[in-house]
């Protein structure tokens, strides 16, 4: 069981996928601990996929975008799937320029969008 | 320094009555702290009048023939009123450059969650980051699905405009739309594969109907999508009973 | 020659920025990145750019905690400047410095494992001026700087 402190942000769990809102400033010790409490958040509870909402992430440097690739490949590995929704104007806009690719991230407009994309990744891995 | 001393320097700087008044009132305003207040006020009536170089001109011939009058005062106040109104001359600049930057490159919704985009004429550095803010900006608040970008009205595109372009359209797609490109001239897109810039993140569509035309199955897509995953929170009864191809 | 260069910016007279911020912590990386954002808000840079400058500021403190260790972050507007105002940024450190300057600058490549190889390449692009001085064993410098624009 992971101690209080070690748990960044809160997760919930609906429709067997689990929702993560990020409302603090990634520094690089809190990505980290967001990744442990994740993977462990994953096995407990079996998630088909996780859906993190950066609505509230003002600043996302190449390592913060790194350790959220590398989270979402450890994830997949775990048989869940990552979906990234709601990065703002000017962060998409550093993003880009910098020349960040979100290896194995898939990227949604809103919270109502990725639950959609999840819903869809859900249908392929059935075969529908 | 008494009043007939002033009148005199004002009669020898100009005959115009006006003027004779505002520069009056400049003189009694260096001399008293009293009125004080009005000498910026009245420099700048004086400088709309005349010029910068002319009141200029004019402190300096009191300096030279009045030495007794504290001119300099007047000139640090002059300069300081100038530089005001410089600044305030290029605010108004830079809001008519932001207006014609908005003017030239329309973004309009053209349709349910749709977003066109019209570039035209030739896309420098300032100008290519202006337009990705602006539609950046409007893709998120519309929440718009599709963007459709139509560079028809581009003469050129060489690396670094190519480069931009490829910029934006990442952009976008962090934000989770979608991105149809259309309007490449011949010449463009014998430039572009020479230059090797390649938009594969993008589709790319013949025409403008056509981008729409799949901006609108995007759209519709999706809308089928989300009708599917509202049925399943439902608990999935609706599902079997085939009443999800209303669309 | 080039010692008593990095000596003068490590160690020179901070009251010359509006901004000095001692890396020596993870935390540090943060609150150098914070303090950049408010100093580019008060100079009048749109959001975009605010961004731009705040994560190019975290790319450049990132580099000195995690080679060398410790370092500065040392920020500064720039108004004296006619056509418009802008902010200066330079990092400077004591660290092992860069063998190959050539070689970091292209993107993708990364000493470290935890990275995306596109720090200091990052910054190159984010910022409109970059220079970079380093010496191996002596330490390493960057000066960059953006401009506000002017519509």
């Amino acid at each position: 069981m992971m101690s209080f402190e070690d748990r960044v942000v809160p997760i919930m769990q609906v429709n067997g996928y689990l929702l993560v809102p990020i409302q603090i400033d990634l520094d690089d010790r809190t990505v980290g601990l967001l990744q442990q409490q994740l993977l462990k958040e994953i096995e407990r509870t079996r998630a088909k996929a996780v859906i993190l909402d950066v609505r509230m992430v003002e600043v996302i440097d190449s390592y913060i975008s790194y350790t959220l690739s590398e989270t979402a490949a450890m994830a997949r590995l775990m048989g869940c799937r990552t979906v990234l929704c709601g990065i703002q104007p000017p962060v998409a806009l550093t993003l880009a320029q910098m020349g960040v690719v979100l290896q194995e991230v898939t990227v949604a407009r809103n919270l109502e969008h990725a639950l959609v994309l999840a819903g869809s990744f859900q249908e392929r891995d059935r075969g529908v | 320094m008494d009043a007939i001393k002033v009148t005199e320097i004002v009669n020898g700087l100009t005959t115009d009555g006006r003027q004779k008044d505002l520069w009056r009132r400049v003189m009694e305003g260096a001399l008293s702290k009293e009125a004080a207040g009005g000498l910026f006020e009245t420099l700048r009536s004086l400088i709309e009048d005349l010029g910068e170089e002319e009141v200029g001109a004019k402190i300096l011939h009191i300096a030279g023939e009045h030495a007794s009058f504290p001119a300099v005062d007047i000139l640090r106040a002059a300069l300081k009123v100038s530089g005001e109104m410089r600044r305030e001359n290029e605010h108004v600049l830079m809001q008519l450059r932001q207006m014609l930057s908005e003017l030239a490159t329309p973004i309009i919704r053209i349709w349910t969650d749709i977003l066109l985009v019209a570039m035209i004429g030739n896309l420098d550095g300032q100008r290519a980051q202006n337009i990705a803010e602006r539609l950046l900006n409007r893709v998120s608040s519309v929440r718009a699905k599709v963007v459709l970008v139509d560079v028809t009205g581009v003469p050129m595109i060489d690396t670094v405009v190519g480069g931009f372009l490829m910029e934006m359209f990442n952009a976008i797609k962090f934000l989770g739309a979608e991105v149809i490109l259309t309007g490449i001239k011949p010449e463009v897109a014998h430039t572009l594969v020479k230059l090797g810039v390649d938009f594969q993140m993008v589709t790319i569509a013949r025409d403008l109907e056509d981008a729409l035309r799949r901006g609108i199955a995007i759209t519709m897509e999706e809308r089928k999508r989300r009708r599917q995953l509202a049925l399943s929170l439902a608990g999935g009864r609706l599902e079997e009973s085939g009443e999800d191809d209303e669309l | 020659m080039y010692e008593e260069r990095i000596t003068t910016i490590i160690e020179g007279p901070a009251q010359d920025f509006d901004i000095v911020v001692r890396i020596t912590r993870e935390e540090d990386i943060a609150v150098a990145r914070q303090m950049a954002k408010q100093l580019a808000q008060e100079i009048g840079f749109s959001l975009a750019d605010v961004t731009r400058i705040a994560t190019a500021v975290s790319e450049l403190a990132r580099n000195i905690y995690r080679y060398a260790r410790q370092g500065r972050i040392m920020i500064r507007k720039r108004l004296e400047d006619r056509d418009s105002p802008g902010i200066e940024v330079i990092a400077a450190d004591r660290g092992p410095g860069i063998p190959d300057i050539e070689l970091v600058l292209t993107r993708g490549y990364t000493t470290w494992e935890r990275s995306l190889g596109i720090g200091l390449s990052g910054v190159k692009r984010l910022m409109d001026s970059f220079a970079i001085h380093s010496e191996v064993g002596k330490g390493t410098v960057v000066i960059t700087e953006k401009r506000r624009r002017t519509f």
